[in-house]
């Protein structure tokens, strides 16, 4: 198994269009700091003080770095079928829930990966604009730990939807177009359309945003453990689901 | 020395029946050409030996056994079905790294079999950007990695210039040389005839001919393996389920 995770983050690596977007992330990271800090205090934004470190480390690490992990993964599994990877991927290891168990472990790390890279990164850059404006750090906050780790732990989520996404579908526009169209459309209007406003803590999005808050459980927003357990299902649905896609499918031509 | 078995395989899409109780048996230390027209089934055959298809019925085997339960795959059989099965963003080298690596096969190796099929000097190259002829040999040295006691080819002198059809017969040839099975599809009659030593020939999925190619040759009154493959693919095929070449 080590040797196969090994070959997915070797594909990562040599993959400009997943890699790239990871990057940008981690870039934001430091932007989001940047601009938040710079705008605190302006245009009635509350002043910096020691209560902003934690919502500081939550902006930067937030839908930026889910979605990229996202996108990488959607681009490094659907891109198997599209660039026929595929072949030469189940001629070396036939046992295809192998394979599929070797990517979802690898979108697992570099969610893991990312996500604390994107933390430490805010974090220098939140402490270096906090304490040149002489703003005392809390790090021993409560809220500065469980955002350290909810940040990677939800973007360890997003590589497994976007493995699960990329395998079920198989078609790397198809699967990046549902995963856009779940984002801004069935997100922001199917409440909406439904009437239910409170449908929204059940979507993705809800979810995320609720565990990452740490909130606890009102009418709109789930507590962070029901948040996180929903996420969870929601990952494993799609991984169960791709996996089931892959193990049935044939690759290749069907031509003699 | 691994023994390769087809045994009454079928295969159906559909309507389409694209095999047919297909049945013959692969000689090692000896290069078979697999002959029929387009749509024969012979890129089937080789999906279903591989894995990569599912049989409707029947069996192929490596040494008893499908290929998907074969512990170490690419030590048995090394296959090229298709050059373009290469990421295009990533360079050869980097392509046959990521191939290799999940059977732990070393870097070294990735090295050796680029320098035998010629590309040492384009490694560093993305795959999007080589010929078709370079990425046969691509395809070509994914299939050498494993140094497999069995090769499945499928077409592999397509895009390949004279001087590179003739770097392959050769390569073939050493390879059975060592003892290795050699299972070769093409369309290449006048270049197959130089180079394989038995025959399988089907057509609409179904065996029509197999065994040695002088032999098969012989036995009738065609001059060239072209006249043979066009007599033989025009008659009725054969209801001989299994031929041992």
């Amino acid at each position: 198994m080590r040797t196969l995770v090994s070959a997915e983050l070797l594909k990562l690596r040599s993959t400009r269009s997943a890699w790239i977007p990871l990057v940008v992330a981690l870039g934001f990271a430091v932007l989001a700091v940047i601009v938040n800090t710079t705008a605190a205090g302006r245009n009635g934004n509350p002043p910096l003080s020691a209560g902003m470190l934690p919502d500081l480390l939550r902006g930067s690490g937030g839908k930026l770095v889910d979605g990229a992990v996202l996108l990488g993964w959607i681009v490094l599994s659907a891109g198997e079928f599209r660039h026929r990877t595929s072949v030469t991927t189940f001629l070396g290891e036939p046992r295809r829930l192998r394979v599929v168990s070797a990517k979802l472990v690898a979108a697992v790390l570099t969610g893991l990966a990312v996500g604390l890279a994107a933390e430490a990164l805010s974090a220098v850059a939140s402490g270096v604009a906090l304490s040149a404006q002489h703003v005392p750090l809390h790090w021993g906050d409560p809220a500065v730990a469980s955002t350290i780790v909810a940040v990677p732990l939800l973007a360890a989520l997003h590589g497994v939807l976007g493995v699960g996404l990329g395998l079920l579908l198989r078609n790397t526009a198809a699967a990046l177009g549902v995963a856009l169209m779940w984002a801004f459309v069935i997100e922001g209007v199917l409440p909406a359309v439904l009437g239910e406003p409170g449908l929204t803590r059940w979507l993705l999005g809800g979810t995320a945003d609720a565990f990452l808050g740490g909130a606890a459980s009102t009418a709109t927003t789930l507590s962070a453990g029901a948040a996180l357990a929903v996420l969870t299902a929601y990952a494993a649905v799609l991984a169960v689901g791709g996996a089931a896609v892959t193990r049935g499918r044939e690759v290749g031509t069907a031509t003699g | 020395m691994s023994t390769i078995a087809i045994d009454a395989l079928t295969k159906r899409y559909g309507a389409v029946t694209a095999v047919d109780r297909l049945g013959f048996r692969l000689t090692p230390g000896r290069i078979t050409g697999f002959l029929g027209p387009n749509g024969a089934g012979k890129s089937t055959t080789m999906r279903v030996l591989l894995g990569l298809a599912r049989p409707t019925s029947g069996r192929a085997t490596i040494d008893g056994r499908p290929y998907a339960e074969l512990a170490d795959p690419m030590r048995h059989i090394g296959a090229l079905l298709d050059p373009n099965v290469f990421h295009p963003g990533r360079s050869g080298r980097t392509a046959l790294r990521i191939v290799a690596r999940p059977a732990g096969i070393p870097d070294d190796r990735v090295e050796q079999v680029l320098d035998l099929v010629g590309l040492a000097d384009a490694a560093r190259r993305r795959a999007g950007g080589y010929s078709l002829g370079m990425r046969q040999r691509l395809a070509l040295a994914a299939a050498l990695l494993g140094d497999p006691e069995t090769l499945v080819l499928d077409e592999p002198a397509g895009g390949l210039d004279p001087e590179g059809v003739h770097w392959l017969r050769g390569l073939l040839r050493r390879l059975a040389a060592e003892g290795r099975t050699v299972f070769v599809s093409s369309h290449l009659l006048a270049e197959l005839a130089q180079t394989v030593d038995d025959l399988v020939v089907i057509s609409r999925g179904r065996l029509v001919a197999a065994g040695p190619m002088a032999e098969l040759l012989g036995r009738t009154e065609a001059t060239s393996l072209e006249d043979f493959f066009l007599d033989a693919t025009a008659a009725p095929s054969t209801s001989d389920p299994v031929r041992s070449l």
